[in-house]
């Protein structure tokens, strides 16, 4: 029975201290009594306890002895100690013992105790629990294997205490939280005290004793998966990179820690590492060929990263992409990959139902991986990458949205390229912004040494900097003093000359009258005589109206048929200003023509979407007050600056789109459309009717050259925005009301449309129709189709993938919403009276 | 690499009429002022710190201003009217008062000349009654000074060109006129020193710089005509410059003579280098002929201006050239 001997000298030992401790008054007694408990912490040679003694005490009398001491937290003896007895024998019984122990107990203490200078006691215990490293203790002792019991409770609940100290102390402490356990400096110091515990770790393992991680793991995955992977990852990867870099057993310790993290927190860890990583090699000597190994690794890497989420910068992709061709057991991996995205990119669903942003990625990481292929995997994958690519371009090139088309180009231009397909490539035509430049740039491999340069505490990289700066600026002074001497020569060299290509001949003298103008633009094939005309026309129109309004539809009609034969600069906005013009100087026949053409057969769709601009334009114009100075100065410049034609500008669509909505914003804020300074009558007013009724007569019935409801939803489209803004634009004016239920008639046959540019029309029809209709006519006349919108609305503000889409429904519930609360309110004012 | 095309910094609108010629008086008091003369008899002085008109006068009854300027020293600015009057204001404490006027009795476009003789007394050179005539008076005395009539026929006086050379006694005088010549006259001899055919066309208007005595015309033809003075006043006809669209109507070199300004009838403004003309910069902003240009006389150069008055009746302001300013 000799093992039983200590057991028992110690029961009665720490029963003895208690017993004292709990009756006595003497402060020698008390003292004594601590000290006794303190020598079974105490190792080294001079210590009076045996090894076994220590260990008893450890194991089943350490964390009773703490809660002891903690219910008698406010006794008497407690208080007669003087300040350093008490750090040395009270503290010290918590510092120096098995941390986990120590850990728990404190956070126990802390939630049971109401603020009081006992809390005080405590927090200042447990803060310096945390800066004296014992943290690192704990996670050290775990790997061990030392702690005292495995079961399973006891590291649950020490997990989530560790974890959750931040929230458990803020819940305590409120403002008077200590910025040691605020979550920023809290999980950074957790950060590196598990990188001194895997140090350590890496040295037992040189020493040749076998260590544990699984309790660091679970510790690394509990802290990510709630949220907070970002500043551990910030401290522990750039270290973990550096020392993985030589050290073959560093790389050995990363791979365990990383099998060793639990399944369901594999993601959050994971995605955390991948972001905070600088480049695929030293995610790869990280991670190891954990994805082989690993189911849900290789799920998250492979298939999460890539198809299903989407936030992610491009670097990430750059690292998770490198990483699975850096190695020739995880290349497989890179092939099913690339399979998975040029499916995902080609399907024409997706490219209509998915968010564009994911589109954008998915084209990012197709591009990516893409680049990665060797020509041997190539050739495997070609006809695929082929199919993938014809179908792809077709569905985004279908598209009515510029970016989606624009990314149809490049992604088919790249991939092109990299197949080599006989030599031949394609090439579009489209701006260069910058998406499209930044797709292009992932062609071009970054080299792959140069994000690897990662210094141990970041004190090189502005040293690099520094150093490179007076290199650009020698650069610069040396062009300086060499342009230098060349001046003193000359002086007219001194200036350098500005671009003068711009000074042409002077033409010959513009036309004078109106007629002229059409004259020349009928018959004439002189290229300087028709542009003359062209700049004169718009002035001339406002200038004299009643020649204008003797010959406007003749005028129009030929302006609408004239082709930019002589590439005139700014020929379609000078063509589109004059027919604006010409429809405002003489509205109703001009509409009229206008609207009965757009239906017509043998129209372009260009024409017909310039006749929706003009129309557009011109109910915008009328609907100003009349400015006293039209100056025709502004005209003149105008035409010479506005090169750009609105509609061939994506970017000025969506501007136009969005300035609608903000102003009309804006005017709800302020209450009621503001009154004009000055009462001036709205000359639209009388006239929207033959703005918009004539375009809504036709619309179903499809021809040869023109189907509005099949395949020409371009057109679609934006006659029912341009139908939007005549609504919009008809606020106050008596017509409204029967505008506002003819156009939510039309909408609603078309309201769930595949083209987002449909949608976005619709929607914005809907606003303007909210807006624009008085209320009690929304109510009275709308009244059974007011909750079906409703409802409609709802859904697509929850579920439609376009964002515009989705702000807009939203905007409208707003709108329709206020409308009806003031009818309502209204009414009820009304009632009372009466 | 070319920098592109420059564009005005700032316009003065408002005039309402065409801008004939433009004066700028920077160098002293607090406020910098240019002075327009327009076709409908204003004299606008823009201040060019609010870029508004600050005060408006009219003397010359609605007849067209062909030609504003200040008398060195004092406040006092003269003005040329189409109604055959020279005008000279009192523009102290913000008066704007006729002080006093002159008869020329020409009834063409030629801008008169002033030159400072002293502080005092300046001398007015301005086209006369007959075809030929110019005159010459003393101001404010209103002497006159003498009358310059040439022997042979060149028809109307076009524009005129008084200064002072460094050597010799009297003051000299350049004349263009319509036939194209160019005479050089000693005004104190009455006494023709050189004459040369510049122009198949008549001459628009002139410019000379009497430091290295060269001077350019332009007409209403596609070149610009250089030529200089040598030592025993003889005109020597040097290069001319090829423009792109005929017409020039007024030439401006700047004070620190390295910009030659030239207003078009193309409605632009082309700079040149002073010394080798070469061309620099072409400022497109006017809809209309071009009638003036002028640079300003600010103390820092780097804040020199050039304006344009023009018949679209606008007057634009260009801060051009003016990096270099530390060596001028």
């Amino acid at each position: 029975m000799d093992s039983l001997a200590p057991h028992t000298e110690v029961r009665v030992a720490v029963a003895q201290c208690f017993r004292t401790l709990s009756t006595s008054a003497e402060p020698e007694d008390i003292i004594s009594s601590l000290q006794t408990l303190h020598s079974f912490l105490d190792e080294g040679p001079e210590s009076r306890s045996t090894p076994d003694q220590r260990a008893e005490f450890s194991r089943a009398h350490f964390t009773r002895t703490l809660q002891f001491l903690l219910s008698n937290i406010q006794a008497d003896w407690l208080l007669g100690l003087s300040a350093a007895q008490r750090t040395d024998l009270w503290d010290g019984l918590f510092l120096r013992g098995p941390p986990e122990q120590a850990l728990v107990v404190l956070m126990e203490g802390i939630s049971e105790l109401k603020a009081s200078t006992s809390l005080d006691l405590l927090i200042s215990i447990t803060e310096r629990f945390l800066l004296s490293g014992r943290l690192a203790a704990l996670l050290w002792s775990s790997c061990m294997q030392t702690a005292p019991s495995d079961s399973p409770q006891l590291r649950e609940t020490l997990l989530a205490r560790i974890v959750a100290l931040p929230d458990l102390t803020a819940n305590r402490l409120h403002l008077k939280n200590k910025p040691c356990f605020c979550p920023q400096q809290y999980f950074t110091l957790l950060a590196s005290e598990m990188l001194t515990a895997l140090e350590r770790t890496c040295q037992a393992l040189k020493d040749g004793t076998d260590c544990s991680l699984i309790f660091v793991a679970q510790t690394l995955g509990k802290v990510c998966v709630q949220g907070h992977s970002g500043p551990v990852f910030a401290v522990m990867a750039p270290r973990l990179s550096v020392c993985t870099r030589s050290d073959m057993v560093w790389q050995r310790v990363c791979w365990k820690l990383l099998q060793n993290v639990p399944q369901r927190w594999m993601e959050s860890v994971l995605t955390g590492l991948v972001q905070a990583v600088r480049g695929p090699d030293a995610f790869g000597r990280i991670v190891g060929n954990l994805v082989l190994t690993n189911k849900k690794a290789q799920y998250v890497v492979t298939h999460k990263l890539l198809l299903l989420q989407y936030k992610y910068e491009t670097q990430v992709l750059r690292t998770v992409l490198g990483y699975l061709a850096a190695d020739r057991e995880r290349r497989p991996l890179l092939l099913q990959v690339l399979r998975a995205l040029s499916q995902a990119w080609a399907n024409p669903s997706a490219v209509r139902h998915t968010p564009l942003e994911q589109q954008l990625y998915v084209s990012k990481a197709l591009l990516l991986s893409v680049n990665l292929l060797r020509d041997a995997e190539l050739q495997e994958l070609r006809s695929e990458l082929l199919q993938c690519m014809l179908g792809g371009m077709q569905s985004h090139l279908d598209s009515s949205v510029v970016r989606i088309r624009h990314m149809g180009m490049v992604v088919g231009e790249c991939l092109s390229a990299r197949m080599d397909l006989n030599n031949t490539k394609l090439k579009f035509e489209y701006d260069q912004d910058e998406e499209t430049l930044e797709l292009l740039s992932l062609m071009t491999p970054i080299s792959g040494e140069e994000p690897e340069e990662e210094p141990e505490n970041g004190v090189t990289s502005p040293q690099e900097t520094s150093e490179k700066t007076p290199s650009t600026q020698n650069a610069s002074c040396q062009n300086k003093s060499k342009s230098d001497p060349g001046s003193d020569l000359d002086s007219d060299d001194e200036f350098s000359p500005y671009d003068m290509s711009a000074d042409q001949e002077m033409t010959k003298e513009s036309p004078r009258y109106l007629r002229d103008c059409l004259e020349t633009l009928i018959s004439s094939e002189d290229s300087v005589r028709v542009e003359l005309s062209l700049r004169v026309a718009e002035a001339l129109v406002r200038k004299n109206v009643f020649a204008a309004r003797e010959i406007s539809v003749q005028l129009t009609k030929v302006l609408l048929h004239t082709e930019d034969k002589y590439s005139i600069r700014g020929f379609l906005s000078l063509r589109q200003t004059t027919m604006v013009a010409l429809t405002v100087t003489d509205c109703i026949p001009v509409t009229q023509y206008l609207t009965t053409e757009f239906y017509s057969m043998n129209y372009g769709l260009r024409q017909r979407l310039d006749i929706l601009e003009v129309l557009a334009l011109a109910a915008q114009e009328l609907s100003k007050p009349i400015s006293e100075e039209r100056s025709p100065s502004v005209g003149v410049s105008s035409c010479t600056d506005l090169t750009l034609y609105p509609g061939d500008n994506p970017v000025h669509w969506r501007q136009v789109v969005e300035r609608r909505i903000q102003s009309k914003t804006k005017r709800l804020t302020k209450g009621a459309t503001q009154p004009p300074a000055k009462a001036t009558p709205n000359r639209y007013a009388p006239v929207a009717g033959h703005f918009f009724f004539p375009l809504l007569s036709n619309y179903d019935k499809p021809q040869v050259t023109f189907d509005l409801l099949g395949g020409d939803h371009l057109v679609l489209g934006r006659l029912i925005h341009t139908m939007g803004l005549f609504m919009h634009l008809a606020v106050n004016a008596p017509v409204a009301a029967q505008m506002g239920r003819a156009l939510l008639d039309f909408v609603w046959a078309v309201r769930y449309h595949v083209d987002q540019m449909v949608r976005r029309g619709v929607l914005f029809a809907v606003c303007s129709v909210f807006l624009s209709m008085p209320s009690q006519n929304l109510l009275v006349d709308l009244n059974e189709q007011l909750f079906e919108t409703r409802t409609w609305l709802a859904d697509v503000a929850e579920g439609d993938p376009d964002e515009d889409c989705r702000n807009l429904a939203i905007q409208s519930l707003v709108l329709l919403d206020k409308s009806l609360k003031k009818q309502l309110q209204d009414q009820q004012a009304l009632d009372m009276e009466t | 690499m070319s920098r592109a095309a420059p564009s005005p910094i700032f316009t003065l609108r408002g005039a309402g009429a065409p801008l004939n010629t433009l004066h700028f008086s920077c160098h002293g008091g607090d406020t910098p002022l240019l002075f327009s003369g327009s076709g409908k008899g204003a004299i606008h002085m823009w201040n060019l710190n609010t870029r508004r008109a600050e005060t408006v006068a009219e003397g010359h009854s609605g007849n067209s201003v062909v030609w504003v300027n200040t008398l060195q020293g004092t406040d006092t600015l003269i003005s040329q009217g189409r109604d055959m009057r020279v005008c000279l204001w009192d523009l102290s404490e913000g008066r704007t008062a006729v002080l006093d006027s002159l008869w020329t009795g020409s009834v063409g476009f030629c801008q008169c000349s002033l030159l400072e003789m002293s502080t005092e007394t300046h001398l007015l050179a301005f086209a006369g009654q007959q075809t030929e005539e110019i005159k010459i008076v003393e101001l404010p005395s209103k002497t006159p000074v003498c009358t310059l009539i040439p022997d042979a026929k060149l028809g109307m006086v076009m524009c005129i060109k008084l200064w002072q050379p460094d050597s010799g006694p009297g003051p000299l005088l350049l004349a263009g006129y319509e036939d194209g010549s160019l005479l050089l006259w000693d005004v104190t001899q009455r006494a023709q020193l050189s004459q040369t055919k510049a122009h198949p066309e008549p001459v628009m208007c002139l410019t000379f710089d009497p430091q290295c005595l060269r001077g350019v015309s332009g007409s209403s033809e596609k070149d610009l005509c250089s030529w200089r003075l040598d030592g025993q006043n003889n005109l020597q006809l040097q290069d001319s410059v090829p423009l792109v669209n005929p017409g020039v109507s007024q030439l401006c070199v700047r004070g620190d003579g390295k910009l030659l300004a030239s207003a078009g009838w193309d409605h632009r403004v082309r700079i040149f280098g002073w010394k080798k003309l070469r061309p620099l910069a072409v400022l497109q902003y006017h809809t209309d002929l071009v009638l003036s240009v002028a640079f300003s006389d600010h103390q820092d150069p780097r804040q020199r201006l050039l304006a344009a008055g023009s018949k679209d009746q606008r007057i634009s302001l260009w801060s051009i050239f003016n990096e270099g300013a530390d060596t001028g």
